[in-house]
């Protein structure tokens, strides 16, 4: 017989260690110091936040949403206009607002306000979508995305149109993005501990016996909706400027898919799975890179085709999705309970 | 008169391109609740089986020589046979599964068909000579219209009659109208579940099959992507309708061409560009109000 | 030589367990009433037998096959007819595309002819409005509906879940007068769940009673209504069988 370690270690232990997981990283691209492979880490960490945005909502709600990556676009063209240099931003960007045209915020403020700006936007769609559920809900956020993505391809004179907005100073160092990461593991773990959090479990699970003890689904819906545009338009702001280019369309189906892909495979139900979807996948599309630019076979240098990266993870999600439904975390939490790790039901425990 | 007579065409031409995806969609949601993501993806597969495989810029045309009368029949066997494959290989495994779950099996399903055809023949898109002498116009009531747009809308119909036909008049189009509304109890009734489906799955392919034909003779160029704009506006043209109901689907699909074209033609010019985000926008607000849409079925709400 | 043999199955939902070891046999041209209070697992048993939900354990035999594992359309069309409880009629579909989907397994058009004559001339109602949607008819008018599209397969064996449930007492009356004419007649064999005993003890027949997920009581219905012991293992007070 154990011991049973204290209730604070359980609760606040998952954040905690997925935080470790992730220093871990830090310190990796520490030691190796090499440019590409700190722009790998800062992807992965990219990624991580915006996993863990998409999980806030759709983990706590159970409505999946396919149009969050709109507000991934909203965050990197917030702060592509509020840090692009005046001069650039004249040419390029002529139609916005002088008060923005003028202005250049430093990236650490620019990024935060790109979050905002997904938020307060969410929190205008979200009054309207939240009334929606099932399907018809995960429809209409895809229209949303739509929208976004046909709205940003098109308004030439303040997005650019379907060009490339350049001039985003990139941010090479390694630990904003580390910061950013673990920010949105705490903001999530908060939140799916919060009145709020727990409230909108319970609808997801029982819906009906969970409104009839109070719970204002469509309101704990926003909240979430709210916060998760946050984080995914924080990780937008961030990916802008980790490559300094914004196009509409690298905010499109693809990275839905792919993040889509990443919360499926860790486990959509719980922030582990998240965070562990993002890392298993990176290091398949990782090697799976690796392989594209070609491999050296003691002197034959084999490379696979363009493409199969794709089909690989495309092929990898639908057997995931067949065996192992509910994740590799089986939708539960990564808690300190002894050496090692044991696993509690997401749904019960957390 | 003859300016509204081409504002017409135009609007019944892209409406037909839009009602033939929506009731491909349609038709896999009403027989197992999939709304199928691949659906564009089978579109752009069967408009690439037109080539050989090949990256190079070049297209090298394989089946797109072979005359009308075995190009057609060859291309909708494609469209059947990659859409039957699906359902037996990844849909069929997710019978039990919850919407959701099969929504994103979709997904990855297409992105599979998509990378797949990127491998073989590069993102960039081809141009390829099908038919073009049916963009040659016709005189009717002095207005000058492409012939292939009357072509577009007299296939559309025959295709749309047929499959009323096939459902109304034969023992399978029964069984799947029976299937679509209570899929449990057709079973009980001794309709043969993986039969209906794949059936479904296979008109829908055909259904595919022909957008890509109609829209490879329009554009003259093939594009990994070509499927997925038409899939879009044809998904919410489904929802729109009622997701499940065939003549919902249509009716809306129509709706979405007409209103686009309409649309193209009065939006003052600098709204323009902005049209697409218009229809999309139409779509939430047909859910705000209509959950189930304008034409839902009578069972969708009972189903669990 | 029984038609339908069910030993020892048991139904899980989940975590649930809703039907524990039961056994039961009927003979071609039995009748049997199962019946017991709500959640007793009633339906779970037709449903288990019509495949559509899966037994954990035990095995079902139906016309000499072990039909455990198959689907509900092979069950369908070995003879076995079900209406489920909740008047499934298909609500888009005309009255007699409705009755025609019935006879799907002998697709013959001769037979499909036939068999509708006989239904319509059992149910004139449903002749008259034929081509209307099933989704305009009562409650009642469904129930009929239902109850002759399962006949219309000509099955070995009906079972119906809660026959009366919402039908005017005439009506009932009807419904069971063509069932025991076809019993009597074709050698239909019945299996009813109905929740109160008294039709059973009009009918005669064999009655089982479910309790909680267990068969408690079995025996002749017209002896065990007559007896005390139906009602106290209705409501679980004393276990003297």
């Amino acid at each position: 017989m154990t011991k049973r370690p204290s209730i604070f270690l359980r609760t606040v232990s998952t954040p905690l260690i997925l935080i470790l997981v992730l220093a871990c990283f830090l310190a990796l691209a520490a030691l190796v110091n090499s440019g590409p492979f700190n722009q790998v880490v800062i992807d992965a960490f990219v990624k991580v936040t915006l996993v863990v945005g998409l999980y806030v909502f759709i983990g706590n709600s159970g409505v999946i949403s396919f149009g969050h990556i709109g507000f991934t676009c909203l965050g990197a063209y917030a702060t592509a206009w509020l840090t692009i240099p005046p001069m650039m931003k004249k040419m390029a960007l002529p139609g916005l607002p002088d008060l923005i045209l003028e202005t250049k915020l430093p990236f650490g403020i620019a990024i935060v306000l790109g979050g905002i700006f997904a938020a307060i936007f969410a929190l205008i769609v979200g009054k309207i979508l939240m009334r929606l559920s099932g399907i018809a809900a995960s429809i209409a956020t895809f229209a949303m995305l739509a929208v976004i993505n046909t709205v940003y391809s098109n308004w030439e004179r303040v997005t650019g149109a379907t060009s490339s907005v350049v001039g985003i100073p990139i941010v090479r160092v390694v630990w904003p993005y580390f910061l950013a990461a673990a920010g949105a593991i705490l903001i999530a773990h908060l939140y799916a501990i919060s009145r709020s959090g727990l409230a909108l479990r319970a609808a997801r699970d029982e819906a009906i016996a969970a409104s009839a003890s109070g719970v204002d689904i469509g309101r704990e819906r926003l909240i979430a909706f709210i916060i998760s545009a946050f984080i995914t338009g924080l990780a937008g702001a961030l990916s802008a400027h980790s490559v300094g280019v914004v196009t509409p369309d690298t905010f499109y189906l693809n990275l839905t898919f792919i993040c889509l892909s990443m919360l499926v495979v860790g486990g959509m139900n719980s922030l582990s799975g998240a965070v562990m979807g993002v890392v298993v996948l990176s290091v398949i599309i990782q090697v799976l890179r690796q392989f594209e630019k070609g491999v050296d076979f003691g002197g034959t240098v084999l490379a696979i085709p363009n493409g199969l990266q794709e089909i690989t993870i495309g092929i990898v999600m639908v057997v995931i999705l067949i065996a192992r439904p509910s994740g590799l975390t089986r939708n539960t939490e990564i808690v300190w309970r002894r050496w090692p790790f044991k696993r509690v039901s997401a749904t019960a425990g957390s | 008169m003859t300016a509204l007579l081409q504002i017409l065409f135009d609007a019944l031409s892209l409406g037909s391109l839009y009602a033939l995806g929506a009731i491909g969609i349609a038709l896999i949601f009403g027989v197992m609740r999939l709304v199928n993501f691949a659906h564009g993806d089978y579109i752009s597969f069967c408009v690439f089986a037109l080539l050989w495989p090949s990256i190079d810029a070049a297209a090298i045309v394989f089946a797109g020589q072979l005359p009308a009368y075995l190009l057609i029949p060859i291309i909708l066997a494609t469209g059947a046979c990659l859409s039957m494959l699906s359902e037996v290989l990844v849909f069929r495994r997710f019978r039990n599964a919850n919407p959701a779950t099969m929504m994103i099996a979709s997904f990855a399903l297409g992105f599979v068909i998509k990378y797949t055809l990127l491998m073989l023949f590069s993102s960039r898109p081809k141009s390829i000579d099908l038919w073009s002498e049916l963009a040659l116009p016709v005189e009717i009531l002095d207005a000058r219209i492409p012939l292939l747009q009357v072509i577009t809308i007299i296939i559309t119909v025959l295709i749309l009659a047929a499959l009323v036909a096939f459902l109304k008049r034969t023992r399978f189009g029964l069984e799947m109208r029976a299937a679509a509304e209570n899929f449990t109890m057709a079973r009980m009734l001794g309709v043969r579940a993986n039969a209906v489906i794949l059936l479904a799955f296979a008109i829908s392919g055909m259904l595919a099959a022909s957008i890509g034909l109609i829209l490879v003779t329009q554009t003259g160029t093939v594009d990994i992507q070509m499927g997925s704009s038409v899939m879009l506006v044809a998904f919410i043209a489904t929802v729109i309708g009622g997701l499940g109901s065939l003549p919902g689907a249509v009716v809306a699909g129509f709706l979405i061409g007409g209103i686009s074209v309409l649309m193209q033609v009065i939006l003052p010019l600098e709204v323009r560009p902005f049209r697409d985000a218009f229809v999309y926008g139409a779509v939430i607000v047909v859910l705000i109000w209509r959950p189930n849409g304008l034409f839902a079925p009578r069972s969708a709400k009972q189903r669990v | 030589m029984s038609l339908l043999n069910i030993k020892d199955i048991s139904v899980n939902y989940g975590r649930l367990s809703a039907l524990r070891n039961a056994s039961l046999t009927l003979a071609k041209g039995d009748t049997l009433f199962v019946t017991g209070p709500n959640g007793a697992g009633k339906s779970t048993l037709l449903k288990a037998i019509a495949g559509v939900v899966a037994p954990k354990s035990g095995t079902i035999c139906f016309a000499d096959k072990n039909i455990g594992g198959r689907t509900p359309e092979d069950i369908a069309r070995l003879g076995f007819s079900m209406v489920p409880e909740g008047r499934h009629v298909f609500g888009s579909l005309t009255i007699e595309e409705n009755l025609r989907l019935g006879v799907g397994m002998r697709d013959d058009k001769d037979v499909a002819e036939r068999e509708l004559e006989t239904i319509y001339s059992v149910f004139p109602m449903l002749k008259d409005r034929r081509y209307q949607t099933a989704g305009v008819l009562s409650g009642g008018q469904q129930q009929m509906l239902v109850i002759g599209r399962a006949l219309m397969a000509n099955p070995q064996l009906i079972a119906i879940d809660e026959p009366s449930l919402g039908l005017a007492p005439k009506v009932i009356d009807d419904v069971y007068a063509v069932l025991l004419k076809l019993r009597d007649t074709r050698g239909l064999t019945l299996l009813i769940v109905e929740q109160s005993s008294a039709r059973a003890t009009m009918t005669g027949g064999r009655m089982i009673l479910l309790r909680g997920g267990e068969i408690v009581l079995e025996g002749d219905a017209r002896e065990l209504t007559k007896s005390d012991a139906l009602k106290a293992a209705y409501f679980g007070y004393g276990e003297h069988h």
